[in-house]
C-alpha cells in the first residue's frame, strides 16, 4: 500500500516537474544553433533597436537587403526588431538565457556590462583578418575595447550638433551662428528669435531625456574627456568647477527662454516636429535626421557645433563626430564555424565600401571612411554637416554621455533636463550625478 | 404500457430525463466532493498561480537584496537598497504622489461612483444611454486615455489653457501636467475618469441584488431616501463596497500608463508614482536591485492598506 502511494507521489512530482519545464520553456541548451531557411541559406539574426527597420533604420535595412541579395542561398540576415526600450530589455533577458541573436545593437552605456558578463565575441580576430576595414574605421573601434578585447564595432558614425532654419534666423534678423560664435552671442541670438515669436531651441524631455545631443558639445568643451577618468576613479567629483560652469550655461539658456514652454510634456519626436514645421529655429540632433530635414526644410538648413566658452581652459575646437552605440556579436557564434563564417561575411559587407555608399545615399555617416563615398548635392543637411567637419577639429573618442554607466548616464540626463526646466540648481544636479556614481559602485 | 419507454417529447419522457440528469448531477457532485479530486482539480490553477504570481514575487524580493544591472551575476548587498530608498528624495516624492492619487481617487471614486449608481438604478429617461456613456472610458486602453488627456491638459496645446485664453481668463492658465505641483492631482482626475464607469457598473450590480420587497417595506414604513440609503442600502451593500474599495486601492498602486503617457514621470521625476519610479530605476537606469526594492515596498504598502481596510470593515461588521 505504502509502495503504491510512493509511486503515485513520484508520478505526481514527475508530472509537475515536466509541466513546469514545459511552461517555463526549459530547453536545457545554451546558445541558438545555426538555422537555415527554405533555400538552405544560413540565417543570421540581427537584433535592432527600432520596431520597423525599413522605415526607421532605412540605411541598415538597405545594407541588409543588399547583403542578402549578394549572398542568396548562402546567408540570410533577418532582423529581430523592437523599439529601443523593448530591445534593450529583450537583449538582457536573452543574454541571461543564452539566446542572444548573432548580431545585435547595444545601448552604448550598457555595452561594457555585456562585455564583462562574457556574452560578446572578441572581434579582434575579425579586424586582424580584415586590415582594410580596420584602416577604414580609422580608430573609431577603439571606443569599444576593454580587457576582454574588441567587444563591439561602431554601428554608425554619429555627427551631432545644432541644426538651424536660416529662414527663421533671417526673419528674426539674427546672424547665423559660426565656429566663432560665443555663448554670449548665442544668448543674444536666442533673444532675437524669441522676440520674433518662434521657439529658439526645440527640445522635449518626456520619455526622451537621451535627446540631449547638442549638450554633449557643451560637456566636451568643459573638459569632459580629460576629467571623466578621474571622476570615475573617485579622484574628482562631478560637482567640480568646470562642470558647474557648464551647468550654469544650461541654466542661462533656460533663463533666456530658449526652450518650448511644454518641454516636459513633449517628446523628442514632437520637438523635431516643431522644427520641421518652422515653429522652432534650432534643433539639436545628429545625422540620422538629415533625410527628414531635407524633405521639410531643404536648402534653408544650417548646422553648427555649438557655442564657444571663455570661462574654461579646455579646448574649444572640438567637433562631435563620434562612434554611435556599437553592434556586438554573441559569444555563442564561436561554437558554430558556419555561423561564425556567415557573421564575419556580414560584418565585412557592413563595413565595406558598398555599404558606405548606401549609407551616404541615405544621409547617414558610416563608421568607415572610403574615398569617393560622399553625399549628393540634394542632401542639404548632410552637406552642411560635411562643411562643418571641414574645419578639421578633433573629436572625443566617444560622446560624453556614452562614457558612463547606465545609472550615471540616466542621472546626467536627469540633471541636464532638471537645470533646463528649473527644477534643479547646477550644483544640485551635479550632486545627483555624484550620488548616482557612488550608488553604482 | 408498463415497461415501454416513453415517447420522446412527452411529459413522462421529460420528467424521467430531469430525474436522470438530477441523479447524474448528484453522482458528479459526490465524485467532486472527494478530497483527492478536489486537490487534483486545484493543482493546475495552483501551478499556474505559483509560476506566474508567487514565483516572480519571490524572485523580485530576492533581487531587491542585490546589486544587479540585468546582465551577468547579481551581487548580494543585504539591506543596502532599502537603506538607500529611505534617503532617496525621489522615492519620497513618488510615495507622496501615490498617496495623493490614492486619497483623491479613493474619496472621489467611492462616493461618486456609488452616488451615480444610485441615480442610474432608478427608472430615468435615457438611463441606458447614460450608463453606456459613463462606462465608455473603461473600455479605452489606458495608453489612449493618456494621449486623450495630453490634448486636454498640456500647457501649450491643451484644450483647457487654450479655452482659458480664448475667454480672456489667461490668468487661470496653469501647468496642469509637466509642472512641479499639479501633475499628481491631474493624474488622479484622469484615473477617476477612467475608472468611474467600471465601478458604477459594479455598484449597480450590487444594488440589483437587494431584494425589492425590502426596499418596498422601507418605503411603506415611511423612511426618507437618505434613511433608506443609510440604514438599508449601505449595510446591505457592504460586500460590494468592500470589493470596490479593494479594487481602488490595488488600482491606484498600479497606475502606470497614464503617468508614462502624460508626463513620463517628469519633469525630473516630480510626477513619478511608486510603480513608474520602480520601472524607471529598473529599466532606464538598469539598477534592477534598487528597482526591485521599490517594487517590494510598493507591494507591501498595497498589501498593508488592503489589510487595514479589510480589518476595519470586518470589525465594523462584527
Amino acid at each position: 500500500m505504502k509502495n503504491r502511494n510512493l509511486k503515485r507521489l513520484l508520478a505526481a512530482v514527475t508530472v509537475s516537474a515536466m509541466s513546469l519545464g514545459l511552461m517555463t520553456g526549459c530547453s536545457g541548451g545554451g546558445g541558438e544553433e545555426a538555422k537555415t531557411d527554405e533555400s538552405g541559406a544560413t540565417v543570421i539574426k540581427f537584433g535592432i533597436h527600432v520596431a520597423n527597420p525599413a522605415e526607421q533604420e532605412a540605411v541598415t535595412n538597405n545594407i541588409v537587403e543588399a547583403f542578402n541579395k549578394a549572398n542568396e542561398g548562402k546567408y540570410k540576415v533577418e532582423f529581430e526588431a523592437a523599439d529601443t526600450e523593448t530591445h534593450s530589455k529583450n537583449m538582457k533577458l536573452k543574454a541571461e538565457d543564452g539566446t542572444l541573436p548573432q548580431i545585435f545593437w547595444i545601448e552604448g552605456s550598457e555595452a561594457p556590462e555585456y562585455s564583462e558578463a562574457g556574452v560578446l565575441l572578441d572581434l579582434t580576430e575579425f579586424l586582424d583578418e580584415n586590415a582594410e576595414i580596420k584602416t577604414a574605421l580609422g580608430g573609431m573601434e577603439e571606443a569599444f575595447k576593454d580587457d576582454n578585447g574588441q567587444y563591439g564595432l561602431p554601428y554608425q558614425c554619429n555627427v551631432q550638433g545644432i541644426f538651424y532654419n536660416k529662414e527663421l534666423f533671417d526673419q528674426a534678423k539674427a546672424d547665423y551662428p559660426t565656429d566663432e560664435t560665443t555663448y554670449e552671442d548665442f544668448i543674444e541670438i536666442i533673444k532675437k528669435l524669441k522676440d520674433s515669436k518662434v521657439t529658439p531651441l526645440s527640445i522635449g524631455s518626456k520619455n526622451s531625456a537621451y535627446a540631449m545631443w547638442e549638450f554633449n558639445e557643451f560637456l566636451a568643451r568643459y573638459g569632459w574627456e580629460d576629467n571623466i577618468g578621474n571622476i570615475l576613479d573617485g579622484k574628482d567629483k562631478f560637482n567640480n568647477k568646470e562642470l558647474t560652469a557648464c551647468f550654469e550655461k544650461f541654466q542661462g539658456l533656460k533663463d533666456a527662454g530658449a526652450f518650448p514652454e511644454n518641454m516636459a510634456t513633449i517628446e523628442y519626436f514632437d520637438a523635431k516636429q516643431l522644427f520641421n514645421e518652422g515653429k522652432a529655429a534650432m534643433f539639436g540632433t545628429g545625422q540620422w535626421d538629415c533625410a527628414e530635414f531635407d524633405e521639410n526644410i531643404g536648402d534653408k538648413i544650417g548646422f553648427w557645433w555649438g557655442p564657444k566658452f571663455s570661462d574654461t581652459q579646455s579646448s574649444q575646437e572640438i567637433a562631435m563626430k563620434v562612434p554611435s552605440a556599437p553592434i556586438g556579436v554573441s559569444a555563442a557564434v564561436a561554437d558554430d564555424e558556419k555561423l561564425k563564417e556567415g557573421v564575419y561575411e556580414f560584418l565585412k559587407f557592413y563595413y565595406g565600401e558598398e555599404a558606405a555608399k548606401l549609407s551616404y545615399e541615405g544621409s547617414i555617416f558610416p563608421a568607415t571612411n572610403y574615398e569617393g563615398a560622399s553625399a549628393s548635392d540634394s542632401q542639404y543637411s548632410m552637406n552642411v554637416m560635411i562643411d562643418a567637419l571641414a574645419n578639421g577639429w578633433g573629436s572625443p573618442q566617444a560622446a560624453p554621455d556614452l562614457t558612463v554607466s547606465s545609472a550615471v548616464q540616466e542621472a546626467l540626463y536627469d540633471g541636464i533636463f532638471g537645470v533646463l526646466q528649473g527644477t534643479y540648481q547646477p550644483a544640485e544636479a551635479l550632486d545627483k550625478l555624484d550620488a548616482a556614481l557612488a550608488n553604482s559602485k | 404500457m408498463p415497461g415501454e419507454s416513453p415517447v420522446p417529447g412527452s411529459i413522462i419522457f421529460k420528467k424521467k430525463l430531469r430525474k436522470r440528469h438530477k441523479k447524474d448531477g448528484l453522482i458528479f457532485m459526490h465524485w467532486l466532493s472527494k478530497k483527492k479530486y478536489k486537490i487534483g482539480l486545484m493543482v493546475p490553477t495552483l501551478l499556474v498561480y505559483s509560476i506566474f504570481i508567487i514565483l516572480p514575487v519571490i524572485i523580485a524580493v530576492r533581487y531587491s537584496f542585490t546589486k544587479y544591472s540585468g546582465i551577468g551575476q547579481a551581487k548580494f548587498t543585504g539591506l543596502k537598497n532599502y537603506a538607500r530608498l529611505f534617503q532617496d528624495k525621489i522615492f519620497w516624492i513618488s510615495f507622496k504622489n501615490t498617496m495623493v492619487m490614492f486619497v483623491l481617487a479613493f474619496v472621489l471614486l467611492l462616493t461618486l461612483s456609488f452616488a451615480i449608481a444610485l441615480l442610474l438604478n432608478n427608472r430615468l429617461k435615457a438611463v441606458d444611454f447614460s450608463k453606456a456613456l459613463i462606462f465608455s472610458p473603461a473600455i479605452i486602453a489606458p495608453i489612449i486615455v493618456g494621449i486623450i488627456w495630453v490634448y486636454i491638459l498640456d500647457p501649450n496645446i491643451g484644450i483647457i489653457n487654450n479655452v482659458l485664453d480664448a475667454i480672456g481668463a489667461g490668468g487661470l492658465k496653469a501647468k496642469w501636467i509637466g509642472g512641479d505641483k499639479l501633475s499628481p492631482y491631474s493624474i488622479a482626475i484622469i484615473y477617476f475618469w477612467q475608472q468611474l464607469g467600471y465601478l458604477v457598473t459594479i455598484f449597480i450590480a450590487g444594488l440589483k441584488m437587494i431584494p425589492g420587497d425590502v426596499l418596498e417595506a422601507v418605503k411603506i414604513d415611511g423612511a426618507s431616501t437618505v434613511q433608506e440609503i443609510r440604514y438599508v442600502i449601505i449595510p446591505m451593500m457592504r460586500t460590494t463596497i468592500s470589493t470596490v474599495a479593494v479594487l481602488i486601492i490595488t488600482g491606484v498602486f498600479k497606475i502606470f500608463e497614464i503617468v508614462q503617457q502624460t508626463t513620463g514621470g517628469g519633469p525630473n521625476h516630480l510626477s513619478e508614482t511608486l510603480v513608474t519610479y520602480s520601472y524607471s530605476m529598473t529599466f532606464s537606469s538598469s539598477d534592477y536591485g534598487y528597482g526591485m526594492s521599490l517594487a517590494t515596498v510598493t507591494f507591501l504598502l498595497s498589501l498593508l492598506i488592503t489589510a487595514v481596510y479589510s480589518t476595519v470593515t470586518k470589525e465594523r461588521e462584527g
